[in-house]
């Protein structure tokens, strides 16, 4: 045990100069995923039949691959038509795109949990649907997805580790290098995955404490 | 006439539930609907602001006809009243009297505020003011949603069976607040069968059934002397209990 925290101690500052790589990939994607998934429910909820149709599509083919073939395929396919990012940009994208389909469903059935009274009373008020949808739908949705949204934020946080296969060097690739210099794989691996752990346990307890803050009674 | 409704028509698939029904109300006044259930009352309340928009007729507002186009702005002016109160469930009481006049009338928020807890004195709400909708009991949430009516100051208030999902025991205090809203003069058309309120405030009460006016006239007329054998029964059962 000493012997690994002699070793965690040794290898740990290098490891964590690559958490800022993992928490800025995992924030901008999460962040891209917040807005196109919003985008992306309110067309599967009041889209017309076209625009309902494309998010429909964009929804099944993200969620129907593997993000690690997504991400190959923008950083290494896309080059072929012309169009190349860094590695880190691709991550992004990836990741971004891939959980915008998922935020997308979980903030849909938010909204078709908001009884159909609330938008009905918005719109006897007067408020057009957008305004109704922005001003009453959207705080009590975001309020039920917020379980859901941080199981999410968790799992994308650890899927910023395959960002390492092209060539990104967050923590995991430079765990990996550690294990390869050190040939000490067990104790290199322990160690990211105790730093994961204690990260998603934070992003945990963060998001309860949102969760708790904005809650209202009733809803 | 602030109100006129002319012939309106409106199915549901294959069922027809309203079969062309025509009234008029001039400002001030308060109609009461009755008649039995599945009649198209709340049908007709619907349609006269487009929640549910008629299959065929028209709908006039101070002279301007509602349309698809001007919805958003007529609805300003003609408040709804709903049977479930529908209050915003994420915002305290004074919010959500506050959110009309805040999004559509172009109040500041201290002003909205301002007006909104005016009109929760108005119905007797101060004191819940920062409660949360479900907080509230449901005479208390229904006169908080009457309170968010007003204040859009609108020219006319439609009440979709007020006080049907209430406690007996607190269908009055609900009652109460419509009966002075009617004595200061608020234009009010008015679904249920609350006969007290009809009686005192009602300048006119009109008995549908089966998707048609059969009878209306003022509220003393109408209840002494129907002159319709389905609304004399009717009256009895509501009055007394009873088949009708």
């Amino acid at each position: 045990m000493s012997a690994w925290l002699d070793f965690a101690m040794e290898h740990l500052p290098y490891v964590l100069e690559g958490l800022p790589t993992t928490l800025g990939l995992w924030i901008s994607a999460m962040a891209i995923g917040a807005v196109l998934g919003l985008a992306l429910a309110w067309a599967r909820i009041y889209g017309n039949r076209p625009i309902y149709a494309i998010a429909t599509v964009y929804v099944e083919i993200f969620r129907g691959t593997p993000m690690l073939v997504q991400m190959l395929f923008i950083y290494l396919g896309l080059p072929e038509i012309g169009i190349t990012f860094d590695p880190l940009t691709a991550a992004i994208i990836a990741i971004g795109l891939n959980t915008a389909a998922y935020q997308a469903e979980y903030l849909r059935g938010a909204v078709r949990s908001v009884p159909a009274g609330q938008m009905t009373a918005a719109r006897a008020l007067g408020m057009g649907k957008f305004q109704a949808f922005t001003t009453i739908i959207l705080p009590q949705a975001l309020r039920r997805v917020i379980p859901q949204w941080s199981n999410e934020a968790i799992l994308e946080l650890k899927y910023t580790s395959i960002a390492y296969a092209i060539g990104v060097t967050e923590i995991t690739a430079r765990a990996e290098k550690i294990g390869y210099e050190t040939f000490q794989f067990f104790e290199v691996f322990l160690l990211i995955a105790a730093i994961y752990v204690v990260m998603t346990s934070v992003v945990a307890q963060l998001l309860q404490l949102l969760e708790k803050k904005v809650a209202v009674p009733g809803l | 006439m602030l109100l006129r409704v002319e012939n309106i028509h409106k199915s549901y698939g294959a069922v027809e539930i309203l079969k062309g029904v025509s009234f008029e109300m001039a400002p001030g006044q308060s109609k009461v609907i009755m008649g039995p259930s599945g009649t198209g009352k709340s049908t007709l309340l619907r349609c006269v602001n487009h929640l549910s928009p008629p299959d065929q007729g028209r709908i006039f507002v101070e002279g301007e006809e509602l349309t698809a186009k001007n919805l958003n702005t007529m609805r300003q002016k003609v408040a709804f009243v709903f049977q479930d109160f529908n209050l915003f469930t994420h915002l305290r009481t004074v919010e959500n009297v506050a959110i009309g006049p805040r999004k559509l009338r172009g109040f500041s928020k201290s002003a909205a505020l301002d007006l909104a807890y005016k009109e929760l004195d108005r119905v007797g709400l101060s004191d819940r003011a920062d409660a949360y909708p479900a907080e509230l009991s449901g005479g208390q949430q229904q006169r908080a949603s009457i309170a968010r009516a007003l204040a859009m100051e609108p020219k006319l208030i439609l009440f979709d069976e007020p006080t049907s999902a209430l406690d007996p025991e607190l269908t009055g205090e609900v009652v109460s607040v419509m009966n002075k809203l009617a004595s200061e003069g608020m234009t009010m058309l008015v679904v249920s069968h609350e006969i007290g309120f009809a009686r005192k405030a009602a300048d006119e009460v009109i008995f549908m059934e089966g998707g048609k006016i059969i009878e209306q006239g003022p509220p003393s007329q109408l209840f002494e002397a129907p002159q319709q054998d389905r609304t004399r029964a009717f009256l009895n059962v509501i009055e007394h209990g009873g088949d009708a």
